[in-house]
């Protein structure tokens, strides 16, 4: 009985810290009565590549937010570092000068937010819309709107190889995710992030340099879309120039969906990966069952207010930190 | 006073409020008639605030009565029985005009379409009723604090045309200001408007009560004719000796200078001098606005002074906050809610923040946090914290709970100079006991305390030393064998407005 009691309550606590997890199981439960294509390997497989993208720059959106700021410029960045990775590979057909490139973009832009939102204290939201338009722009420009051909072999059979039914890119992104949830919980540099978003004034007084704290989400945020952008290469074979701008609300919706709070202080990238999940299954599962596009995007509105609200409801009713 | 033949226009009868365990306001019973002025006076803590709040129905009794002109009132709507209180914090729309503040609450027209010239004109009466000459199209910004007073005023009496509150009125105003203040003040009296003057200038006191109620930790402790009560009776009633005091045993501070500030100035405050021994209790009293937040602050390096400062005679410069905690300084601030606590975190993460380097697992290289939760649970039963759980939020505890961990988190600092700002304030009175008797242990291992506090008693009770500060000027020290509460009292408030120009 009392070893019941506990389970329930453990079970409770599971909810209270990841109010996704009941969605993404009724969505899966759903989809998987829908249609029999659902849980196949091959689709599975198909979903998780089509997200790994979204997935990383998610990851980066989470520390961002929980600082209380906001990162538009990501999915742009995104673009900027595929094609001109796209142009470094196909000139010089070397993979790592194309991932050396991508990752430097990625750098390059996060330094510029950060320098201007955390050092200069201007508004994030300001500041990283513009830099979403100038990422966007050199996107357009250097690739002249079209893709970016000469893609190495190799990174094209890098993205559309798979280990044990998990795609490599999806691997990487797992591997991303882990890494920064350690840095996240286990670094005073982790806690220092959580406290500055919890209040920034308390953060100042015991003395954390807020300053360099926020200039180092922005950097973390661009270097994580600059992996991203190489992983879009990896994943569409070729360097897109558009690839990154219609993403960007399904990046902060899923950071937000997941329970992390646009408030700061409140969230971890664990959540942000349910939060992309529940996104990724819902767009899938409603391709699978013949729901047009736009007939999907009113579900999808819908349903960010339900798991919104419902993560709103438990997090307000609970009176321990998560 | 020619009116005490005449009926009350509000009478309390042994009102009384309770928030939980605490009562606040306790058996307070008085009389206010037509036409006159009523001194409410007492610190900062005793029960005048939510006296106020009480008579304006902002709060509701626990027991007790309030007629209103002989009518028992309950559930007391101040705007339909015509009373009104102009608050400490004024409650003006800074972008709307004059005009649009006036009549805020009650647009003339009909609904969605409002009659602008009516409201202008509504405006423009009540100020003429004032005798102030305000444009009623200028912006509420535009104007200066007295005058947005009188907007705040003009507004008040719009409703409340039979007793209006007034709440430390003059703290933020000029001399001119506030003469002009007095002199709308006496016309309202001509008029028959009652008032309730809350003041802890004795000087506007004096000038303009005809009556006073001393409240002191939410009893009413004298009341009377202020022509019959000399000046240092009323301060004596106001201070008192608390009830359940704590006592804490004062040891003699070592010889050594731990801290000392030369010529500090800044916006604030003016050329402050003044050093702490190690193993002394310093505080620092005053009025509010008085700087001394500003000071300590300064101190603590958030803001920017000029002067010097130097520790265990070295000089510290520049004066920033990683410096002074590199120097063992830690600063509990006032205002716990904006400054102090990490809200939606933690008691742990709350108790830990200052201290979080150490707890860094040496061994895989900066990963993980070793005995965290030991640590601060340690805290926790050390400072007496009540929790649910050590994972609970922060804002979950009570303004005690809260305080006393913060401070447990500068403790775990193992400071050498301990500034407390307010550090009981908003506080019950076991947590207040609990702190006293933390601030002396500190002492006596050698710390450096310097206390800001509004409660002289408190100050009284657990410094070696008083400096009081007026106006952004140390103006007085005091020994702990010369301590007088009415002199300090007066010292920290008399002419406090003249240094002000």
């Amino acid at each position: 009985m009392i070893k019941n009691g506990s389970m329930a309550k453990n079970s409770l606590n599971v909810i209270r810290n990841y109010p996704a997890i009941p969605i993404i199981l009724s969505l899966l439960l759903a989809f998987s009565l829908l249609s029999p294509f659902f849980l196949t390997g091959i689709n599975m497989e198909s979903m998780m590549a089509a997200n790994a993208v979204i997935l990383i720059a998610a990851i980066g959106q989470t520390f961002v937010l929980l600082t209380g700021g906001i990162d538009l410029s990501v999915s742009t960045v995104i673009s900027a570092s595929a094609v001109l990775s796209g142009v470094v590979m196909a000139s010089t057909q070397s993979v790592f000068l194309g991932v050396i490139t991508a990752i430097s973009v990625g750098i390059l832009f996060g330094l510029f937010n950060g320098v201007l939102i955390g050092h200069f204290g201007l508004t994030p939201f300001i500041t990283t819309m513009g830099t979403q338009l100038i990422a966007r722009g050199i996107a357009f420009v250097v690739s002249q709107g079209i893709a970016v051909k000469g893609t190495p072999d190799a990174i094209v059979f890098f993205g559309f190889s798979s280990f044990l039914g998990i795609p490599y890119i999806t691997l990487v992104s797992l591997g991303i995710l882990i890494i920064c949830s350690i840095l996240l919980t286990q670094t005073t540099w982790g806690r220092k992030i959580i406290l500055l978003g919890s209040n920034r004034k308390s953060a100042d007084f015991v003395g954390i340099n807020t300053k360099k704290i926020e200039m180092s989400v922005y950097l973390l945020s661009g270097f994580l879309a600059g992996i991203a952008g190489i992983i879009s290469v990896a994943n569409l074979g070729n360097a897109i120039p558009g690839v990154g701008d219609t993403i960007l609300l399904i990046i902060i919706g899923g950071v937000v969906l997941g329970g992390t709070s646009m408030n700061g202080g409140e969230g971890s990238v664990q959540r942000t990966i349910l939060g992309v999940g529940i996104l990724a299954i819902l767009t899938n599962g409603l391709n699978l069952i013949g729901i047009p596009f736009y007939d999907q995007l009113i579900i999808q509105g819908i349903l960010i207010f339900i798991g919104n609200g419902l993560a709103m409801k438990i997090s307000s009713k609970s009176s321990l930190a998560m | 006073m020619q009116e005490t033949t005449n009926k009350p226009l509000l009478s309390v009868k042994n009102l009384k409020k309770t928030f939980g365990l605490k009562t606040v306001v306790n058996n307070v019973s008085f009389d206010v008639y037509p036409g006159e002025i009523i001194t409410l006076v007492g610190e900062n803590g005793a029960g005048k605030s939510t006296l106020k709040n009480m008579l304006c129905g902002l709060l509701e009794p626990t027991e007790g009565q309030i007629f209103i002109e002989g009518q028992e009132v309950k559930n007391i709507n101040g705007y339909e029985h015509g009373i009104s209180a102009v608050h400490q914090e004024l409650s003006l729309f800074g972008t709307l005009t004059v005009a649009e503040n006036i009549c805020i609450t009650q647009l003339p027209g009909k609904p969605g379409n409002v009659n602008w010239v009516e409201v202008d004109n509504i405006a423009q009466k009540q100020l003429d009723f004032l005798g102030i000459d305000i444009d009623t199209k200028s912006l509420v910004e535009d104007l200066g604090t007295g005058k947005q007073q009188i907007v705040e005023i003009a507004k008040a009496l719009l409703h409340a045309d039979k007793l209006l509150i007034l709440d430390e009125p003059t703290t933020s105003l000029t001399a001119p200001e506030r003469e002009k203040l007095f002199i709308i003040m006496e016309r309202l009296k001509e008029r028959g408007v009652a008032i309730i003057f809350i003041s802890h200038f004795m000087d506007e006191i004096y000038k303009m009560g005809d009556k006073y109620i001393v409240l002191r930790d939410g009893h009413q402790v004298g009341s009377g004719f202020l022509k019959d009560v000399p000046r240092n009776d009323l301060e004596e009633m106001m201070v008192g000796r608390t009830i359940g005091e704590s006592q804490i045993d004062l040891k003699p501070p070592q010889e050594v200078d731990a801290i000392r500030v030369e010529n500090l100035s800044s916006y604030d405050f003016h050329d402050v001098s003044f050093t702490v021994k190690k193993g002394e209790i310093l505080g620092i009293a005053g009025l509010v606005g008085a700087g001394r937040t500003e000071l300590v602050e300064a101190i603590f390096g958030i803001r920017k002074s000029k002067g010097n400062i130097f520790i265990n005679d070295k000089l510290v410069s520049p004066v920033t906050i990683s410096k002074m905690l590199e120097n063992n300084v830690s600063l509990v601030t006032e205002d716990r809610k904006t400054n102090g606590i990490f809200g939606i975190r933690s008691v742990r993460e709350n108790i830990s923040a200052a201290t979080i380097e150490s707890f860094v697992n040496r061994k895989i290289k900066g990963f993980g946090f070793r005995n965290e939760e030991e640590k601060t649970m340690e805290v926790v039963k050390d400072m007496n914290v009540a929790i649910p759980h050590i994972q609970s939020k922060i804002k979950s505890l009570s303004g005690g709970n809260q305080q006393k961990a913060i401070i447990g988190r500068w403790l775990s600092t193992k400071p050498q100079i301990c500034i407390l700002d307010e550090p009981t304030k908003g506080v019950d009175i076991g947590a207040k006991f609990d702190i006293h008797t933390m601030i002396g242990e500190l002492a006596k291992q050698g710390v450096a305390v310097i206390v800001v506090s509004s409660d002289l008693p408190e100050l009284l009770q657990i410094s070696h030393r008083i400096k009081v500060m007026r106006t952004g000027h140390m103006v007085g020290e005091f020994k702990r064998e010369e301590f007088n509460s009415a002199k300090i009292i007066s010292m920290a408030a008399s002419s406090a407005y003249e240094k002000k120009e």
